[in-house]
């Protein structure tokens, strides 16, 4: 076990009395509760923590913040192994095996880093070059071997055990940032009655206070806010949670880890979305340091200066003994000061030629070398930094060093109040870019718009606080909050952007982009941010260029020899860090990931053999393994037993529809194709629907049950579109018609007994009803009453057969279904499922949802004759002669026939005529086919061009994914009884 | 998301609502038989960038079609009402 | 993995669906309210209560009467120039959620703010749970009823025991 040398005997936030081990690529490591993985590694005096995508690189910890662009470790094993996770945001946990990336065979010896072997295929601009020029195949030599010398983790390929959950929540006004503005706004806001959530993304609140000294005065404040906050009932804190996008609607997109200390609790989730829906939104998003651009900047032992602090202040680490702080700003200089009081070697390079004499005293008090107008030219060292060329008035000199501490100034974290489209504005006293004008709901606060000090945070966040709650109707007096003072000075930052290094200079450390590539791309012309990002990947990187985005912007504008604003800022989209796709499903997985229907018979077909199939929403009897040993043989003789005796089919997938009122007859009128306001009571009608453009929309059976109510039944599929048109015609277009419509679909348990045998059986259920032909002709409707519930009996048939569709009040569904097949055993009457189900009509020649695809007219599927002698004034009447619509060579519905012995049809086949080339979209295609018992080979339906649909003549049809050909002889797609004496039979 | 405000259920995601098209389009009278303004009805579109009023079906939920006006640019609604204008 | 601080059951669901035609809305509630004997809520996620009658307002001109479990049904006889009713008792269940716990569960399954005046105890809300329309009856503090339809209510119901 490694020893924690470089940890510093007392203070921090880490509890010393909560000793936590884990691993880093096998090593075994010992930190604190309170540590971060970056913190923990640090005080193992563990420098070189990963390797860079694209040159491999040794890299070390850079932040200490979600802005990690070089510490990406893999976490766990198995199904729970996570790739790409900044160190520097993971909560030391106990056990926590974690494993560096991109490095082969071991992190400390990478092969493909020596001399930078890839590196003249990697510049910038290499893809564009390369694969979408005239060279694009040389993509197929190269993929394969860039794909393994790029990447970045690996996921893992088990499932993932764990358990991820999205949940809603609401809250008056959202706070993002738990820092000094944050919790100043939260603690104003619900001082004044708002109904507050905070979100803060690390483990503790405090944002930058956290890097100041743990029992300091910024500690007192930190502890008496907290303190206040948890006071009232209306405020949530929510730690560790990333607000990774704001979407319409003022919804806030939020990723909460689990707390990492101690052993999960039973089915608590690893991560947790929460989709929050908010009046009004304050950012006190912070600020992001940025890295210095100097050659070897990326070297294990290059730290940002704030992260320096705060692993000193906070973690009680420190991480370096002789120390360079360079910065052209006075706040790096407290980095400085506190290194020097931690009892470290430290010499200050600021590039300014007079320092403010204030921090210069104070070095001096602290024994610290400063040397003005000096900076960084280049670092020594491969996986640590050993020392430093440094660029002084006197000419270049050499200093030795373990730890570089940058500051290149300040960024506001911009990113999520751009999401929604805000561009962020450009300020010139603070050099960096702030949000643009906020809508009224939305503010800012802190150093996200540039008020970097603590005390300027904490006012600027109460009147923000304020102003949310107000605009949120709560305006109680919230009193002000106590003051802080860290004496900070802010100063504008001189930019330092030197150019002509030695080595490599890096702007994006994650994409490995230097200056070089920014150069190479404005002398190609790709001048533009947006060019800019797509030619080098700036910025593209999991980190979305946190640290990068403002150091190539400026390179850029000095390179165009204009102004940053002029150079502009690319966009910034969500999310702000990443999300596992598994939080975003969260339990929407496996059977969970949709609900199901079942009908009310659904039980029954499992314990009796039904191999059940989706269709839709619905789960539906397949076919009945009793039938056969698998699903070809079982619908044959499904088929054959309704043709022969009768079947049993449950049908409460129908969409049905109860529609009432003086005007129904009008309305369905109106919205089929053929006419029903003659139609009797007590009589069904088969209808189409067209929609507004002349194509069919639906099919389906309407019964009169009295003068003013109608029972409608939809396709399975189109039941919630037909629904909806129905709704959308009354409340838009005929508001005058007094008709109410009502989805009926779950009230009725629906089942169809069809087969010669069908009346017979229907005889010995229901004793007490009339079902002779006299009393329930085809096309006639019965109702009446079984055990209690209602019953409605409908002689309709889709297979060809004798069939009597029966709907009983869902709850007696299955009572009844079993009582039929009691009653039907002496007749023969077996269940079939919906293979079976769809090989009837096929035979029958009855198009569905194959044929009705959203491009077929009546007149295309032979339904034409149906709009009878001058009827007009239907939906979809005027459009559907148009004259496109009825050019006779437009595909209609044809009959095929196999004629090759042996061969089979298939659905989704293409139609070419004998001897012509099999090639493009031919003259047709099948739609549906069945094997028919009847004529012993295979039939289906096809669409065919009219003027080649010539029955007893012959096309082939070609399957390409099959690499198949069958000749198919054009006949009537009525295979069956065209007469329809079996309806009768 | 898109939040949009239902006149009698409140402030809802999109998610519980259909979208229904053009709300500013005029649906020529059942049996008006010329072709022309069925051509303008079903397929002639201003698609403007700016404020558009569109139908909307707070189909999970009250089941009424809405008048939502909303922004492109932005999608900002700024207004919602029934399709149907009498509710009484 | 329900906690203890939460209760699940599941009843049938009687219902009928009452609706006025437009321009007779007026006339439609007195009758139907001199026939129930009560009056009805005002607007839509209002609800009403009388003995084991509950009335909800569902849509402007729609309104559902929930009996409780073996409740007679009132005689209803709904003039025909002034509306229509459908019984929609069949095709529903009613899944009873109680605990402490509730407002923790439902939010992985509706996007309902628990704390709004809209869901306060009383009051009814239509929504989306999983991509299915439900009926949310808030009965109390920690408790409420979900009116979900039949065929969805074994996926609902597991998604809520997984919860």
């Amino acid at each position: 076990m490694n020893v924690q040398n470089k940890r510093l005997p007392g203070g921090g936030r880490i509890d010393r009395s909560y000793p936590v081990e884990f691993s880093f690529d096998g090593q075994k490591m010992a930190g604190y509760r309170g540590d971060t993985l970056a913190s923990a590694l640090l005080a193992n005096g563990a420098t070189l923590v990963g390797r860079s995508f694209k040159y491999h690189r040794p890299r070390g910890i850079l932040s200490a913040g979600p802005e990690e662009p070089n510490a990406l470790v893999t976490l766990g094993t198995a199904g729970r192994r996570e790739p790409n996770l900044p160190a520097t945001t993971l909560e030391l946990d106990d056990g926590m095996v974690a494993e560096s990336q991109n490095r082969w065979p071991s992190l400390a010896f990478d092969v493909q880093s020596v001399n930078g072997l890839f590196a003249p295929f990697l510049s910038a601009g290499f893809y564009y070059k390369t694969f979408m020029g005239p060279t694009r195949r040389a993509w197929k030599v190269y993929e394969h071997f860039i794909r393994k010398a790029a990447g970045l983790g690996r996921a893992g390929t088990e499932p993932d055990p764990d358990r991820y959950v999205v949940r809603h929540a609401f809250a008056d006004i959202t706070i993002v940032g738990g820092g000094p503005a944050g919790l100043s706004a939260a603690r104003a806001a619900a001082a004044a009655g708002a109904r507050v959530t905070l979100i803060e993304q690390d483990f503790l609140l405090g944002g930058q206070l956290l890097a100041e000294r743990s029992d300091g005065t910024a500690a007192s404040w930190l502890n008496q806010v907290e303190a206040e906050l948890k006071s009232f009932e209306t405020v949530t804190l929510m730690k560790r949670t990333s607000a990774f996008g704001i979407y319409d609607g003022d919804v806030i997109g939020l990723v909460e880890q689990r707390d990492q200390v101690g052993p999960p609790r039973t089915g608590e989730a690893r991560q947790t979305v929460t989709m929050l829906r908010a009046r009004s939104i304050v950012f006190a998003t912070g600020a992001i340091e940025r890295p210095m651009v100097f050659a070897n900047n990326d070297r294990p032992g290059v730290m940002l200066a704030s992260a320096a602090r705060t692993y000193l202040n906070r973690f009680a680490v420190l991480p370096g003994r002789k120390i360079i702080v360079t910065a052209a700003n006075d706040g790096a200089w407290r980095t400085a000061f506190d290194c020097a009081a931690a009892g470290a070697e430290v010499t200050v390079a600021d590039p300014r030629a007079a320092p403010p004499a204030a921090l210069v005293a104070e070095a001096a008090r602290l024994g610290i070398t400063v040397r003005a107008a000096t900076r960084i030219v280049d670092l020594h060292g491969g996986r640590a930094v050993r020392g430093a060329t440094l660029a002084g008035p006197d000419g270049q000199f050499e200093a030795a060093c373990d730890l570089v501490c940058m500051s290149g100034g300040w960024s506001p974290t911009v990113h999520l109040t751009s999401h929604l489209g805000i561009k962020p504005r450009y300020r010139e006293d603070i050099d960096g870019f702030v949000p643009g004008a906020f809508p009224a709901n939305r503010f800012g606060a802190g150093a996200m718009m540039g008020n970097y000090a603590a005390a300027d945070a904490i006012e600027d966040g109460h009147r923000v606080g304020v102003e949310a709650a107000s605009f949120c109707g709560k305006s109680a007096p919230a009193p002000a909050p106590s003051k802080l003072d860290l004496g900070e000075t802010v100063t504008t930052m001189l930019r330092d952007v030197p150019s002509a290094q030695r080595g490599k200079a890096f702007v994006d450390f994650q994409m490995d982009v230097t200056t070089k590539d920014i150069e190479l791309a404005h002398r190609e012309g790709y001048e533009s941010v947006e060019h800019l990002k797509r030619y080098t990947t700036l910025g593209m990187g999991t980190d979305q260029g946190k640290t990068s985005n403002f150091p190539a912007l400026s390179a850029m504008a000095a390179l165009r020899r204009s102004t940053v604003p002029e150079t502009g800022t690319t966009t910034f989209r969500p999310p702000f860090t990443p999300v596992a796709i598994g939080a975003l499903a969260g339990r929407a997985t496996g059977h969970h990931f949709k609900p199901f229907r079942r009908t009310p018979m659904h039980d029954w077909h499992l314990a009796n053999g039904a191999d059940m199939l989706e269709v839709g929403v619905w789960m539906r009897p397949w076919f009945y393994n009793q039938s056969g040993a698998d699903v070809n043989e079982a619908y044959v003789a499904e088929m054959r037993n309704v043709r022969q005796a009768a079947g049993l089919m449950d049908i409460s997938t129908l969409g049905k529809i109860d529609l009432q009122g003086p005007d129904a007859a009008t309305f369905l009128d109106r919205v089929y194709a053929n006419g029903f306001a003659k139609l009797q009571v007590g009589r069904a009608r088969y209808g189409v629907m067209l929609r507004d453009d002349g194509i069919v929309f639906d099919d389906g059976t309407t019964t009169r049950l009295a003068e003013n109510r109608f029972f409608m039944t939809t396709s399975t599929a189109k039941a919630a579109d037909v629904l909806s048109r129905l709704e959308f015609l009354l409340d838009t277009a005929w508001p005058e018609l007094r008709v109410a419509v009502a989805s009926v679909s779950d009230e009725w348990a629906a089942m169809s007994v069809a087969g010669p045998k069908s009346r017979a059986i229907l005889a010995a259920a229901f004793s007490s009803l009339d079902i002779s032909d006299e009393a329930l002709p085809h096309m006639g409707a019965q109702e009446g009453e079984w055990k209690g519930r209602a019953l409605r009996i409908l002689r309709l048939s889709y297979s060809g057969e004798r069939a009597y569709e029966i709907y009983v009040g869902a709850t007696a569904g299955e009572r009844l279904w079993s009582h039929l097949l009691e009653a039907g055993r002496p007749f023969d009457l077996k269940p079939y499922g919906v293979e079976a189900l769809g090989a009837l009509r096929v035979e029958k020649g009855h198009v569905a949802g194959p044929e009705i695809d959203g491009r077929t007219t009546l007149d295309d599927l032979g339904l034409g004759r149906m709009v009878v002698g001058k009827r007009s004034g239907f939906v979809g009447d005027v459009l559907r002669r148009r004259p496109a619509l009825l050019a006779p060579d437009r595909q209609r519905l044809v009959g095929l026939e196999c004629i090759e012995d042996g061969k089979r049809l298939r659905g989704g086949a293409i139609l070419f005529l004998p001897g012509s080339k099999a090639h493009g979209h031919g003259r047709g295609r099948i739609t549906s086919v069945t094997f028919s018992p009847e004529r012993g080979r295979y039939v289906g339906l096809a669409l065919l061009a009219g003027d080649v649909a010539t029955e007893g003549s012959e096309v082939v049809a070609v399957y390409p994914m099959k690499a198949e050909t069958v000749r198919a002889r054009i006949v009537s797609p009525v295979f069956l009884d065209p007469q329809g004496e079996r309806l009768h039979g | 998301m898109l939040r949009i405000e239902c006149p009698c259920c409140g402030p809802r995601d999109h998610d519980e609502f259909r979208y229904g098209g053009d709300a500013s389009v005029r649906r020529p009278a059942h049996d008006d038989p010329d072709p022309e303004a069925w051509y303008a009805y079903v397929y002639v579109r201003e698609n403007p960038a700016g404020l558009h009023r569109e139908f909307w079906q707070h189909v999970i939920g009250c089941r009424q079609w809405l008048v939502v006006e909303r922004d492109t640019r932005n999608h900002v609604v700024s207004s919602v009402t029934f399709a149907r204008t009498s509710q009484a | 993995m329900v906690s203890p601080d939460f209760s699940l059951s599941v009843a049938d669901c009687p219902l009928i669906q009452v609706e006025a035609w437009d321009g007779t809305l007026g006339q439609f509630e007195s009758s139907l309210s001199a026939a129930l004997g009560t009056g009805l809520p005002a607007s839509v996620g209002e609800t009403v209560r009388d003995k084991n009658l509950l009335i909800i307002r569902v849509a402007p001109r729609r309104l559902w009467l929930a009996l409780d479990d073996g409740a007679q049904a009132p005689s209803l006889a709904i003039d025909p120039d002034l509306g229509c009713s459908v019984c929609l008792g069949e095709g529903r269940v009613r899944f009873s959620l109680a605990g402490a716990d509730i407002a923790s569960v439902l939010s992985t399954c509706i996007a309902v703010d628990w704390h709004a005046p809209t869901s306060a105890p009383g009051r009814a809300v239509q929504t989306s749970f999983h991509h299915v329309p439900v009926l949310l009856l808030r009965t109390g503090e920690t408790s409420c009823d979900l009116v979900a339809p039949r065929s969805f209510a074994r996926s609902l119901h597991d998604w809520l025991a997984d919860g």
